[in-house]
């Protein structure tokens, strides 16, 4: 992979899905700046990192605040926030700011496919999500994702 | 009793004389009455017994006065206009309003009201004859009410409906999540357990697992991320198992190629074919192309007339070719499968390579609507 190594944080609170997370993302080239299980911790970490890509579930300890810390996180520019969730119908119209979701249950595929689009997309180049079919984006009036329009 | 000349078959010719008409009309059951309007105020005149019971006025209470005398405060202005109205230019109508009886309370009076012309044309009198309509009102408010209370009803129980239906939907909701989620879990716990266990065959046998475990995981993402829950798109779900298939071989020299036509199945079908497609096309990539032999995997399913006949298919080293299959697991799964199915395994050695025939029959949900897409992932409607 010629993509430089994206700094994630994981926001999950569920300790094994969390834990296979991180290492998968070690696996696949990339560094864990954080692992958060509440909405609180999630947006603290969010503002000590500043990451560049934060995996959201919407089920958290506190409840399903998941879609206030993405609300929150993807208030930085500089944060792409990708919802990770089972439970897609709670994600609002606007996508509370993310990019899109990765549907629950996830394969590692999916997950590695959608980092590489994140990271074509910041790099300029030409990114597309064919063969991704756990991974969908927002829809926002039809314009293009954020990244996309700086080609 | 002033008229002008009565037609040819008129009582004259029959003999009958104006007196008799008089009698007759006093002593009719319907309640009848005469204005005069050449008298100031067109009073009434004439009325019979009838209309002095239908009005409980006595002839000296009506004698000389205009029947407007009758309406009241609930009488409609608008039907009083029109009945002005047709008065003055002298046009017969026929008209419903309420009227007031001498003790106050009302009744729905429906009229008619002619002009009566004499020999040369002019108006002499107004004729009305009157018929109590309150039964007819009472019937039909007493229809709207009852129409009222059914509409409400109606609206009531669909209310409830409803909300039943949305508890189901809300219980269905929660119950996907919990079963995605914990298919999240579950493949997280071998893959980690995977990573912390040394190369080798029970490495191996872990990460089996998991990807079966992803295989029945995208069985339930694509059941519940469409609107029908009861089937689910077979095409829709190789289209994924192939990229994944694809994604998990380490070589450019095998090539892996499906055709699968849209064919919808049942949920309790779904999973055990999901098993099935995942264990032959994973055994045929892990075992049919031992030292980096190049080949090619094709997979093909279409309804038949038996059900859904699907074919795996390599062209790699056969059944004979392969060390004594360590994954055996694998082949006794997938016949374990095809039985719970009902259905037919015909294993064959074509050199090159390994055929692998399956019919399996469709159950009655899956047969519903033939080879239809089933409907659209809720998503596009968002």
């Amino acid at each position: 992979m010629t993509s430089p190594a994206l700094r994630v944080l994981v926001v999950e609170d569920e300790v094994l899905i969390a834990l296979e997370l991180e290492c998968l993302l070690d696996e696949l080239g990339h560094d864990v700046v954080g692992v958060a299980g509440s909405s609180a911790e999630a947006i603290a970490l969010g503002i000590a990192t500043a990451p560049d890509v934060a995996f959201v579930d919407i089920h958290l300890v506190d409840g399903p605040t998941g879609v206030e810390v993405a609300r929150a996180l993807s208030a930085d520019p500089h944060t792409t926030v990708v919802f990770m969730t089972a439970n897609a119908k709670r994600i609002p119209d606007d996508f509370a700011g993310a990019m899109g979701v990765i549907a629950k249950p996830y394969s590692e595929r999916v997950v590695a496919g959608a980092l590489r689009y994140v990271a074509d997309l910041r790099a300029g180049r030409a990114a597309t999500i064919e063969g991704l079919d756990g991974f969908r984006l927002a829809i926002r009036d039809g314009a293009e994702p954020r990244y996309l329009s700086e080609e | 009793m002033t008229h002008r000349d009565p037609p040819a078959a008129g009582p004259r010719k029959l003999g009958i004389d104006a007196g008799a008409f008089v009698a007759a009309f006093t002593a009719s059951p319907t309640p009848m009455v005469l204005t005069d309007p050449r008298l100031a105020d067109n009073p009434i005149v004439w009325a019979n017994d009838a209309f002095l019971a239908l009005t409980g006025y006595a002839w000296e209470d009506l004698d000389g006065r205009n029947c407007r005398m009758l309406q009241g405060a609930d009488t409609d202005p608008r039907a009083v206009r029109r009945l002005r109205e047709a008065v003055r230019v002298g046009r017969p109508i026929e008209i419903e309003l309420v009227n007031y009886r001498k003790d106050g309370t009302s009744f729905w009076n429906g009229m008619t009201v002619a002009p009566v012309r004499d020999a040369t044309g002019r108006i002499v009198h107004f004729y009305s004859a009157q018929a109590d309509m309150t039964g007819k009102y009472r019937h039909e408010v007493a229809m709207r009410d009852a129409n009222d209370e059914l509409e409400r009803r109606v609206a009531e129980q669909t209310a409830d409906l409803r909300a039943a239906l949305e508890q189901k939907t809300a219980l269905l909701h929660e119950v996907d999540h919990r079963v995605k989620n914990n298919l999240q879990v579950i493949s997280s716990l071998m893959l980690l357990k995977a990573r912390r266990t040394p190369r080798g065959e029970v490495r191996d046998a872990l990460q089996g697992m998991a990807e079966r475990v992803g295989a029945l995981s995208t069985v339930h993402r694509m059941l519940y991320s469409t609107g029908d829950v009861t089937r689910f798109d077979l095409r829709e779900f190789a289209e994924d198992f192939v990229s994944e298939l694809v994604a998990g071989i380490d070589n450019e020299r095998t090539a892996v190629s499906a055709e699968i036509d849209s064919i919808a199945v049942s949920a309790a079908m779904a999973a055990p074919l999901a098993l099935m497609l995942h264990e032959l096309a994973t055994n045929a990539v892990r075992h049919a192309f031992p030292d980096s032999r190049a080949g090619r995997i094709t997979i093909t399913a279409q309804r038949s007339d038996e059900g859904l006949r699907m074919l795996i298919q390599d062209d790699g080293i056969g059944l004979a070719g392969g060390k004594p299959n360590p994954a055996g697991f694998g082949r006794s799964l997938v016949e374990m499968v095809v039985r719970q199915l009902r259905g037919v395994i015909v294993w064959s050695d074509v050199a090159p390579g390994t055929r692998v025939e399956i019919t399996v029959p469709l159950d009655a949900v899956s047969l519903r609507t033939g080879t239809e897409r089933v409907a659209e992932a809720e998503w596009t409607t968002r």
